[in-house]
């Protein structure tokens, strides 16, 4: 049936929707922190799956559009939402500085940079203690004043559903192809037209400001930010999600998200030892897997509704094996 | 296109690497309609002379005008937007995408491209270049020559005024060495203008209206090929004299 995968994805979403209210606090919570990493991983996919542009800075963004939006709300009194959207505004701003600071770097000079940034972002949230309250931790106004988790459910959910459809949109189009193409060959990208300084920036304001997005909920979620929300240790752990899942496309790095967070709750019982674990499965997936070890599976899905491969629409208008 | 004719045109270009100077005032200019061959020793600054006509690299000295306005210094999209395509000397395609996709990229960059057009356009370029079998093909399982002349068509997307083939020939099979001549020499007769950089002499004088030699970063030569075959610079040039 064509579209079989759309349907069963929707079928999917209503059924979780509808067993939200019977999941216990626990599980439900997990489940909400999964789809905050969900919308940080597709984004950094979109930033190194699809431009190439491997940045160790990501979570960096995530603080900052966390601390922006608490402290907006503190000092003004306005609305968590206006507060998010501020920190969402500020990232994009910020990431697209920084895409244009180090436009001309790549690989491993560019990880390096952005691991830069977000130390310094974290040393300063650290130490300035007067503004940030540094490692005792900045309290934050709660998004909803209710009993349950579950209206933050639904809201995550929302945000994942609209990050995704919105990071879709753009990988599906010329933009994500010119994406691709400038991380498969600046130099060729360029002869063939592509202005890669722009796209670049673009790239990196456009997953910045994802990753403000997810901040900013984060922080009216959990009711406390530290600075160690923007460190290396998570930005290690983002990576491994969306590397397992599959860093190429956006729903595999949510996969992989979804998967690695269930699973850090399941092997609890392994203690400490459950993160050398997925450094094992990292490291086999590097070698045997390098797209990803949900990416057969999702493409496997995807042919079921008639797609092949994962094309962009734009690449192949009229044809229907080569969508995706 | 300026008043006399002229595409393109490099004026005094400068282009110096450290203690090396690439491209020594090297006058170099293109009419329209040309079919220009470029040819040198290794190192005699070739590659770099297309790299500064293209807007890959920015001249130390010297300009280049195309169709009458200096461009240096601009980007290089700036240069393919303007109908400037070039390859590469060690092919460069979008390896882990398809041959069709390949294609897409530079038509999608054309102002006011729709897609469905840019999807005929790209079928109609990869049947003219016997390639449209492998369009579902990530590019980098093409055979060598294969790639050569999908990095033709990739030039061809832009719909082009000139463009700059760097060493097409080299490492490909005969048979398709052939087709690639066969194709640029269609695409010259149809009003394409070409600047063809190689080492195959044989390929470069069956094809060339015109002969440009450069040695030291220096253009030596500049005539009929028939001309620049005896002219005893360039034998002394090849001859490392």
């Amino acid at each position: 049936m064509r579209h079989l995968h759309v349907y069963i994805l929707l079928a999917v979403a209503v059924l979780a929707l509808a067993y939200a209210p019977r999941v216990n606090p626990y599980w439900m919570h997990v489940a909400i922190i999964a789809m905050f990493y969900g919308i940080l991983a597709s984004s950094w996919s979109l930033l190194a799956g699809y431009a190439g542009l491997f940045s160790l800075g990501h979570m960096a963004f995530a603080s900052i559009g966390g601390y922006a939006s608490a402290l907006l709300v503190q000092w003004y009194g306005i609305p968590i939402p206006l507060g998010m959207a501020a920190g969402v505004a500020l990232c994009c701003a910020l990431g697209g500085l920084i895409g244009w600071v180090c436009l001309r770097m790549s690989g491993p000079y560019l990880a390096i940079f952005t691991l830069g940034f977000a130390e310094i972002v974290r040393i300063t949230f650290s130490t300035e203690d007067d503004i940030t309250a540094g490692m005792a931790g900045l309290h934050t106004e709660p998004l909803f004043r209710a009993a349950t988790r579950l209206p933050y459910f639904y809201t995550a959910f929302g945000l994942l559903v609209v990050s995704l459809a919105l990071m879709g949109a753009i990988v599906q189009s010329r933009w994500g192809l010119f994406l691709r193409a400038i991380r498969e060959d600046e130099q060729a990208a360029a002869a063939s037209g592509i202005d890669v300084a722009r796209f670049r920036i673009l790239a990196f304001a456009i997953a910045s400001g994802f990753a403000g997005l997810a901040g900013g909920f984060y922080g009216h979620y959990i009711g406390i930010l530290t600075p160690s929300l923007g460190g290396l240790d998570l930005m290690a752990v983002l990576v491994v999600m969306a590397v397992i899942g599959g860093m190429e496309r956006l729903p595999t790095a949510v996969g992989g998200a979804f998967a690695v967070e269930f699973l850090l709750e399941l092997l609890r019982e392994y203690g400490q030892w459950r993160l050398p674990i997925f450094g094992v499965i990292l490291l086999l997936t590097m070698r045997f897997a390098r797209n990803g070890l949900l990416t057969p599976f999702w493409l496997h899905f995807v042919r079921l509704g008639g797609g092949a491969r994962g094309a962009a629409a734009v690449v192949a208008p009229g044809r229907k094996d080569s969508r995706a | 296109m300026s008043e006399n004719g002229i595409l393109i045109e490099g004026s005094r270009v400068t282009k110096r690497f450290g203690g090396i100077t690439a491209n020594d005032g090297v006058d170099f200019a293109v009419a329209e309609g040309d079919l220009v061959g470029l040819i040198g020793p290794n190192g005699s600054g070739k590659t770099t002379l297309i790299n500064v006509l293209t807007g890959h690299l920015t001249p130390d000295g010297g300009k280049v005008i195309l169709r009458g306005r200096q461009v240096s210094g601009k980007p290089a999209h700036i240069y393919a937007a303007t109908g400037v395509a070039r390859t590469f000397q060690l092919t460069q395609l979008f390896g882990r995408m398809t041959v069709l996709e390949n294609l897409m990229v530079p038509g999608l960059t054309r102002p006011r491209s729709s897609a469905h057009e840019v999807a005929r356009r790209a079928r109609a370029c990869l049947e003219f270049l016997n390639l449209a079998h492998l369009e579902q093909l990530y590019a980098k399982n093409l055979s060598g020559g294969q790639q050569k002349l999908l990095e033709l068509g990739r030039c061809l997307m832009l719909d082009p005024a000139i463009l700059f083939l760097d060493e097409p020939f080299a490492g490909v099979h005969p048979h398709l060495r052939d087709e690639l001549i066969k194709r640029i020499e269609e695409l010259h007769r149809a009003g394409r203008t070409f600047v063809v950089v190689d080492h195959d002499m044989e390929s470069i004088l069956r094809i060339s209206r015109r002969l440009v030699v450069m040695a030291r970063g220096r253009k030596i030569a500049d005539g009929p090929p028939e001309a620049v075959r005896t002219d005893q610079a360039v034998l002394a040039a090849y001859a490392g004299l």
